[in-house]
């Protein structure tokens, strides 16, 4: 029985030194086993079909895990991931940009990593707070026939022909924010001072309908309630190939204010490889053509083909390149006070 | 009760007292009344609270004078169809409330269903029933008139025809009749739905986000906004002790009221007459030539209210348009069928309603009957804490007790998903079946009981031989109420599904959170056509007749 030299020991502490926390790597980033479970937290409806039919399939075929789904609203998501902080019951959840941005921040969620292999054709909008999955922003929408010239600037908001007309969103929720911040931009404010955004939301007073979703603001304007409004750009072409042909969708000199749905993997989660293939598989080909094909998402990687029936609905990475963005992180934090305000100043 | 109720309501009262808001922070922290103070000293709060009572006591008012003439008529239909009658606010309760509200918006809308009408008769077009506070009254009146119809069929029913015969045989115009017998009789019912009603509509949100346009604010709402969207508990918690506070005040006026005109009901008092006052001879003329017709056109109005935005759903299901919302028939498919028949999570999500519903309403009814007992037939020290007690949950957003929930999901999610949602849905539908069963067990008579004592009947026989029978209707009434509620519950069982364990409704809404497709209306279609099937064969094998007769 030799007696192990100085040295030897001395290398032997240093490789157990550098050695060791890999130990508490390896636990975070297990490789998958048969009969492992994804919990997805999601929006129902064609999202979660698109999921289901594009991502999990390849997903179960290549580990022959289980994928199950947490269906509901933004907000439920969100409350249960932030109750949950550190031992989350989801693995992935999909949560909108200034949401994302604050869930990293809070340690609710990661930060976006190159684990994710497509993670490296994500537009660098896209590549914050997680991972993009698809952008919709929003913009001005309107009725074709009820404008004198087509709206080039959200200045075109304040011509005679839309008193009264304008379906203001509320705030809280995206198309809202998005009002705000776009006239603060417009007329020389921002989301620091977005003072300027209510203001001018003020003189566009009278309004002749506040809406709280698309839903709503298709139904105002089928019904001749409203002209005008601030909506996703997606859903008003979709509205636009069914129940309203006649409204075109605006692409102001200000720009097109930038919204995506953005999927984090959870901080805490024990799927840490699943969570990753299944973003790798939203963001391939097949799942970025559906959601073009069948919600007019735009996608969020540069490797992905526009199919050319389609092209004018989806976003090109030019207008990409030219989409309005803001400091989300601070929009999250102001969210409160902007919505407090909104409801007391321009709704009341 | 403790568990899935008490528990999240101190957290609740907990949340309240945090001087601000930390999402990550400890539940237990130095009390603070800053919450409470922000609530009562701002006069936007103040303002809000304030329309929400009155939306909630606007809605109460037009379920009571258009549900009333309904429950009349329940009664009235020959019992071997009393079954299907109740499908008129069955099928309504069993819709989604989202999908109802959109119903509504038809309704409505410049170019709906009504303006239709008024224009044919040369009327109108109105152009502003829409997004204001009387669409949302309107729509809130839809969803809970049935449970004032309800409260009062259980009374109405157990209203001798001998009585209205006496009154007519001493000469009492119909009118009169009303007024001094077939009304007061039905006190105990109008109050138990007069308090579930104004307690549900002072919470409500979701009908009144679709039909309020941005324009209408509630409580209910803002608690929303302020507890999901801004992640502001304690802020929320505040708001909903408050409002809660509010509305149990409301109903304790409510109860005292009834308590002085039904001097009868009360153990030890004899039968005392009606306090409520005389009406002058003109008047009782006048409304006997008018009543049968007043009576009949709320029937009307009530029944059209009730089923005629459920039309409008069967209509939307088979509708090729994209959107639920869409008022314009494209044209027809059945390709919403497809969607929902082909994804089996539909039929999973609908029978876990169902089971959850029916255990929902077995316990309750098991913790219901001895407790309607022991508030009506007993007092002992608390008994009127008790009895706030059981009105609580009805008094609180469900999204509050959600977040409440949340706080304790660490707990919950060791429990099995089934039983957590049950324990949750029973404290939530227990206080309709107290709230029914206690007017229940005002209305039945002792002196059978005595008699049956005095001729030997021990406890046992006296309660499954006298008390049981009378209560049937009564167990019916809160059954289906229970049921319904539970297998319509969204707010806090969103908050608390798993992936295995997920309800119809919270299907229904994760759909919507994207956009509303027609599925929604497909499924509800589905839904109807189930239970009128269900209630045909029901009735046809087991006489629900027998069921709703005492």
């Amino acid at each position: 029985m030799s007696i192990m030299k100085r040295r030897t020991f001395g290398k032997l502490v240093l490789g157990a030194g550098v050695a060791a926390p890999f130990h508490f790597v390896r636990s975070a980033v297990a490789q998958p086993q048969p009969g492992d479970e994804l919990i997805v937290g999601i929006w129902g409806g064609a999202q979660e079909r698109i999921v289901r039919e594009f991502v999990e399939p390849a997903l179960v075929d290549k580990y022959g895990c289980k994928v199950s789904y947490v269906l509901g609203g933004t907000g439920e998501r969100r409350a249960r991931a932030y109750a949950e902080r550190g031992r989350p019951s989801f693995d992935v959840i999909y949560l909108n940009i200034y949401e994302s941005r604050q869930a990293v921040t809070d340690g609710v969620t990661q930060a976006p990593t190159d684990a994710v292999a497509n993670a490296e054709y994500l537009y660098p909008l896209a590549k914050q707070g997680g991972y993009g999955v698809a952008f919709n922003p929003c913009t001005i929408v309107y009725k074709t026939d009820k404008a004198s010239s087509p709206i080039t600037s959200y200045a075109d908001l304040f011509k005679d022909e839309w008193k009264g007309r304008f379906a203001s969103p509320t705030v809280p929720g995206m198309q809202g924010i998005a009002a705000l911040l776009m006239l603060a931009k417009t007329y020389g404010g921002d989301e620091f001072n977005i003072d300027v955004g209510f203001q001018k939301l003020q003189e566009l007073k009278p309004f002749a309908a506040i809406q709280n979703s698309a839903e709503a603001a298709w139904q105002m304007f089928e019904q001749d309630i409203a002209d005008i409004t601030i909506e996703f750009g997606s859903l008003a072409n979709m509205a636009k190939d069914s129940v309203l042909p006649g409204i075109t969708i605006a692409d102001p000199v200000e720009g097109i204010c930038a919204a995506m749905n953005v999927a984090c993997i959870t901080t805490g989660t024990q799927n840490q490889v699943l969570a990753e293939e299944w973003i790798n598989l939203h963001l391939s080909e097949p799942c970025m053509q559906a959601y073009m094909r069948q919600t007019y998402y735009s996608p969020t990687v540069s490797n992905v083909a526009i199919p050319a029936d389609i092209a004018d609905k989806i976003l090109t990475p030019d207008q990409v390149s030219r989409l309005a963005s803001f400091d989300w992180e601070h929009i999250a934090s102001a969210q409160a006070e902007w919505s407090s305000r909104f409801t007391r100043e321009i709704a009341g | 009760m403790l568990v899935a109720f008490a528990v999240p309501m101190a957290v609740v009262v907990l949340l309240s007292m945090h001087a601000y808001s930390d999402p990550f922070g400890p539940l237990l922290r130095p009390p603070s009344t800053a919450q409470y103070a922000m609530v009562l000293g701002d006069f936007f709060y103040l303002r809000v609270l304030l329309e929400t009572l009155t939306l909630a006591g606007g809605v109460t008012a037009l379920s009571v004078i258009i549900g009333y003439p309904l429950a009349l008529w329940l009664v009235s239909v020959p019992a071997k169809w009393r079954a299907l009658a109740f499908v008129v606010i069955l099928i309504p309760l069993l819709t989604n409330v989202v999908v109802r509200s959109l119903g509504i918006v038809l309704l409505l809308a410049p170019d709906g269903i009504l303006n239709g009408v008024l224009g044919w008769l040369g009327i109108g077009p109105f152009r502003n029933m829409l997004y204001n506070y009387g669409a949302v009254c309107i729509a809130l009146a839809q969803v809970f008139m049935p449970y004032v119809v309800l409260a009062l069929y259980d009374v109405l029913q157990g209203t001798s025809p001998r009585v209205k015969e006496a009154a007519e045989s001493l000469g009492a115009s119909p009118s009169m009749v009303f007024w001094t017998v077939r009304f007061p009789m039905a006190l105990p019912g109008l109050r138990a739905g007069i308090v579930v009603v104004f307690l549900m509509a002072s919470t409500a949100y979701v009908s009144a986000t679709i039909l309020g346009g941005g324009r209408v604010l509630t409580s209910g709402m803002l608690v929303y906004r302020e507890a999901i969207t801004n992640l502001s508990y304690p802020i929320a918690a505040a708001l909903t002790l408050v409002m809660t506070v509010a509305s149990l005040a409301f109903s304790a006026v409510v109860l005292l009221v009834f308590r002085k005109l039904t001097p009868w009901t009360r153990a030890g008092e004899g039968r005392a007459n009606s306090s409520l006052p005389a009406i002058p001879v003109w008047l009782v003329r006048g409304l006997d030539l008018i009543g049968p017709l007043i009576s009949r056109g709320l029937l009307v109005i009530a029944i059209i209210l009730l089923l005629l935005p459920l039309y409008l759903v069967v209509m939307q299901s088979f509708n090729d348009v994209p959107q639920a919302s869409s008022a314009k028939f494209v044209g027809f498919t059945l390709k919403w069928y497809e969607i929902v028949l082909q994804n089996g999570n539909y039929t999973a999500a609908f029978l876990n309603s169902v089971r959850l519903a029916v255990a929902s309403t077995l316990i309750s009814l098991a913790v219901s009957i001895p407790a309607a007992f022991a508030l009506v037939r007993y007092r002992f020290p608390g008994l009127n804490g008790l009895a706030v007690f059981w009105a609580l949950p009805l008094s609180l957003p469900g999204v509050a007790i959600g977040v409440g929930m949340l706080q304790l999901l660490s707990i919950f999610f060791r429990l099995p998903p089934f039983l957590g949602l049950l324990a949750v849905h029973v404290a939530i539908v227990i206080p309709f079946c107290i709230s029914l069963l206690v007017a229940s067990v005002l209305q039945l008579d002792r002196a059978q009981e005595e008699a049956a004592a005095s001729l030997g009947a021990n406890g046992f026989q006296r309660f499954f031989r006298i008390i049981l029978p009378g209560l049937a209707p009564g167990m019916a009434a809160a059954s289906i109420m229970a049921f319904l509620t539970s297998f319509g519950e969204v707010t806090v069982t969103s908050f608390l599904t798993t992936a295995r364990m997920t309800t119809l409704p919270v299907r229904i809404y994760a759909d919507s959170t994207f956009m509303l497709e027609p599925t929604v209306h497909a499924v509800s279609a589905m839904t109807m056509l189930l239970t009128l099937i269900a209630l045909f064969v029901l009735n046809k094998f087991l006489r629900l007749d027998r069921l709703y007769a005492r």
